[in-house]
């Protein structure tokens, strides 16, 4: 049996040791092993029966301190500590706060366009006017983002070091747009599988250097991708999309579509979003890649007309 | 030297009853052999250039490069042991990036070359690592401008108008103390220093060399510079790259012939005084 | 060979700044046989001559896939070898997972480069007993690297490891100004070349103890073994023993160990012949 020890519990365990005189005086409550044991159920046996002359006497005092200075439980019964209960589940990032709102890409023929307003908004309030969610990566991409402005920031300062990174070799190796999207979807997906997501939509959009092949893609905060001719996040999803899908249906569209076309669509799409999405925009900027690199620019919707408003119900000084 | 086999140089961190950490000495030595290596600190930006001897034709040149570059803004060149200078440099570009994370700037040439100089010396300090064999020439600028400094086995560091370490040292110093640091402008920067890397090299081991130039400048004509800078990028407007081919190739031409001329000269004048003796 | 003080561990530098441990684990490579590797515009090749430790045993490996577009063929310690070999792989699958990206060549020959050298500064640890030939091709077209123990890398257009390569190299010298046009058997053949001049005189190149791959432009990688050597072999025609040249370098200088550096003063320690023993790892 002592050779069995391992697989004893402590106290048979103790019996194993080589010492005959332990094994005799283990009943003894003589030895420093056996004692410990000892002490044990003499304290808990001692308290128990304490406590039960305790109760009995708790009609005049307390006599346990911490009790000193509560309700009574004989009066307000058990003291309720569950507000102490700290076992909740952490919780990390559940909304964004300041936010951007859509952003627009088209394929061309010979490129992307991409655009995205200047507004940053606190809930309903339009925050900040001037904040730039087109960040250009390298040389043949940029990256626009929807969603929450300081994880875009957070983005941003990543993608910059990734490109310090990139550079460090100094072997003419380059990271393009797909590249570039790859990354980010990695890091978005990660860190929504830490439950810890970066709260955007991001496109990312470029152009081959060599083939002139332009490059359209979309990562959202859960990690999902999708390509298409033509994406918008945001509300742009539900109010462009459609519209860019009439001009740009296929990759056939694409390469039937000008880049003076694309510019068009853009503008128009981005001029309903301003109409109808509540969290848009006037001023925005856009970037237009091909294979000979980024142009960027900063527009303003021009030739607004707020006519159709007047039919909406409890705009402007209407009487019903 | 004396002290060699008196056991106070077999380990790191050790001091010999005179003071030293012999060590740290030895080290050094590695460095005295390593390809001459040179940083001029000029008006308008930084130039870091080295010699590299050709051991085999079979080498692919322009690879195997010496000098790189720690941020978009600071460059390294080191001499010694070349795997030594690589793991320096990877700690310098933790180093960048880590000043990015904090404070979302570039860190300054004077704060790299101090923490540097901190991890140099962290390791002339236990007997379970060694020193570095290396001494290294950081060079970049800020909002200060130009910055050049020198790290040594030791940890110890300095800023210089003119760095020169390795073979060549000793020649490429003198030459560089000739110059007038207030006035250089990058472009005659670029001549001097491959007119001091021929000067520097040692023709008596007549060994083909290429020479390695990088610079520090405010106007790259990069496409990669023109493609930073953009708001969400952080960058300070300098860039550390390759100096143009055509500039390299032009200034070693001119170099390679002034050294000609010079040892004409030197040879028509030993002739002459052959004759006067006679 | 004698000690001396300063040759016990790799945190100590010589007086003369060297640091012997690093050095003597380049010995180690020595104590492997020949790998050989070179390049053309479109692909890169490598060929290695492969030992089997006794009669009945298996050729052992010398050249080690690590992704579709890149492969490695050592000479030294080969467990060391696989540790870097798997090393490689995984900055390989990262690659492909963060950016759907091979990774680029010189890239992975850096990562291997940087964890070499930490083996050389830190008491306790030994530097990797193993050379490494890295071919690979990537977006620049293709490359070849040598890898030292010292955490050294060079990119190579031609380059020879392990025993008695010296005469390889001698001949990729004489001859690599023709690579960059000849085509992908070609390549092979100057590969095959280069490794037969590395022979002992009564030995040859065979389909057991030939190992080639290569990989190019838009061409995976591909390993060759056994049976499937013979096409280079008959390609190689004569009878696959060394060039009369090399055989005449080796009488001219009188050498048992190789025309080079490779005076092996280890080798002894470890067996007869070239250092090779049933225990010995080294390939």
């Amino acid at each position: 049996m002592h050779r069995t020890g391992l697989s004893l519990g402590i106290h048979q365990l103790e019996h194993t040791q080589p010492s005959s005189r332990l094994n005799h005086h283990h009943h003894h409550h003589s030895t420093t092993t056996a004692s410990t044991n000892y002490l044990h159920t003499l304290s808990s046996s001692h308290l128990s029966q304490h406590h039960q002359d305790l109760q009995i006497e708790s009609i005049t005092m307390n006599q346990f301190p911490h009790g000193w200075g509560r309700p009574r439980d004989d009066v307000y019964g058990a003291y309720d500590n569950s507000y102490l209960n700290e076992s909740q589940p952490i919780t990390h990032t559940q909304r964004p706060i300041v936010t951007g709102t859509s952003v627009l890409g088209v394929k061309f023929k010979d490129g992307v366009i991409i655009a995205a307003d200047n507004i940053a908004s606190y809930g309903s309030l339009a925050r900040y006017d001037n904040v730039e969610r087109l960040l250009q990566v390298g040389t043949h991409t940029v990256v626009g983002a929807g969603g929450d402005i300081s994880d875009m920031q957070y983005l941003h300062l990543l993608l910059d070091n990734l490109l310090i990174k990139e550079q460090y070799p100094a072997d003419d190796h380059q990271l393009y747009a797909p590249q570039v999207h790859t990354y980010i979807s990695r890091v978005l997906y990660q860190r929504r599988n830490k439950f810890d997501p970066l709260w955007n939509s991001i496109l990312t959009a470029g152009a081959d250097p060599k083939t002139s092949e332009p490059f359209l893609s979309y990562v959202d905060l859960k990690g999902t991708t999708y390509s298409a001719p033509a994406l918008a996040t945001g509300y742009g999803a539900h109010l462009a999309i459609p519209i860019l899908r009439r001009h740009v249906a296929d990759e056939e569209a694409v390469s039937n579509l000008t880049q003076e076309d694309a510019q068009k669509l853009v503008e128009e799409c981005m001029k309903v979003l301003w109409y109808r999405d509540a969290r848009s925009g006037v001023k925005y900027s856009w970037a237009i890649i091909t294979k000979d690199g980024v142009t960027t620019g900063s527009k303003e919707i021009e030739n607004q007309s707020w006519k159709f408003a007047e039919m909406i119900k409890g705009y402007g000084a209407q009487n019903i | 030297m004396t002290s060699i086999g008196t056991g106070y140089d077999l380990s790191n961190s050790v001091f010999s009853p005179d003071g030293r950490n012999f060590q740290v000495e030895y080290a050094q030595k590695a460095v005295e052999n390593g390809p001459t290596t040179i940083g001029l600190r000029c008006k308008d930006g930084i130039i870091l250039a080295c010699e590299k001897l050709i051991t085999s034709k079979l080498l692919v040149p322009g690879s195997n490069k010496r000098i790189s570059t720690i941020d978009r803004h600071i460059g390294i060149a080191t001499s010694g042991l070349v795997p030594d200078g690589k793991h320096f440099t990877n700690r310098a570009r933790e180093e960048a990036i880590s000043w990015r994370r904090n404070f979302k700037d570039s860190v300054p040439v004077a704060s790299l070359a101090d923490r540097m100089g901190s991890y140099a010396q962290a390791y002339t300090l236990y007997s379970s690592v060694r020193p570095f064999g290396i001494t290294a020439i950081l060079g970049g600028a800020d909002d200060d401008g130009p910055a050049l400094y020198m790290i040594e086995p030791s940890g110890m560091y300095w800023g210089y108008f003119g760095a020169a370490t390795g073979k060549g040292r000793q020649a490429a110093k003198s030459e560089i103390e000739k110059l007038n640091p207030t006035e250089l402008t990058l472009l005659q920067g670029v001549k001097e220093a491959a007119r001091i890397i021929y000067v520097a090299h040692d023709d008596n081991k007549d060994k083909e060399f290429e020479i390695e130039m990088t610079w520090v400048t405010k106007d790259s004509k990069s496409a990669t510079a023109a493609a930073t800078g953009g708001k969400g990028m952080v960058w300070n407007g300098w860039v550390h790259e390759d100096v143009p081919k055509e500039l390299l190739e032009e200034a070693s031409k001119e170099a390679k012939k002034a050294l000609e001329e010079d040892d004409e000269d030197e040879g028509e004048t030993k002739e002459e005084k052959m004759d006067e003796d006679l | 060979m004698f000690r001396n003080n300063y040759d016990n561990d790799s945190v100590t530098f010589s007086p003369q700044g060297r640091i012997f441990q690093v050095e003597y684990a380049l010995e180690a490579i020595k104590q492997g046989s020949a790998a050989v590797g070179l390049r053309s515009k479109t692909h890169v090749a490598l060929v290695a001559l492969k030992r089997n430790a006794e009669e009945l045993g298996s050729y052992q490996k010398k050249i080690i896939p690590i992704d579709k577009h890149l492969g490695v063929a050592l000479a030294g310690l080969s467990p060391d070898a696989r540790v870097l070999s798997n090393f490689m792989r995984q900055q390989s699958m990262a690659s492909r997972l963060l950016y759907k990206r091979p990774v680029p060549v010189a890239r992975v020959v850096n990562a291997i480069a940087d964890k070499a050298q930490v083996n050389t500064q830190h008491y306790g640890k030994r530097p990797y007993g193993v050379g490494l030939l890295i071919a690979g091709v990537d977006e620049t077209g293709p490359h070849l690297w040598e890898f030292q123990p010292s955490g050294q890398i060079l990119e190579y257009f031609g380059a020879a490891i392990g025993a008695r390569s010296q005469s390889a190299r001698t001949y990729l010298e004489r001859s690599f100004e023709s690579f960059p046009d000849v085509s992908r058997d070609e390549l092979v053949l100057h590969g095959l070349k280069a490794l037969r001049d590395t022979l002992q005189q009564d030995r040859e190149l065979t389909t057991e103890n030939t190992s080639i791959a290569i990989v190019g432009i838009g061409e995976d990688l591909k390993q060759y073994d056994g049976p499937r050597v013979k096409r280079f072999l008959d390609l190689l025609g004569e009878d696959g023993t060394r060039s009369q040249r090399a055989a005449r370098l080796d009488t001219a200088m009188d050498v048992g160990g190789g025309a080079d550096d490779d005076d092996d003063e280890l080798a002894g320690l470890l067996g007869p012949g070239e250092g090779t023993s049933a225990m010995d790892t080294t390939e």
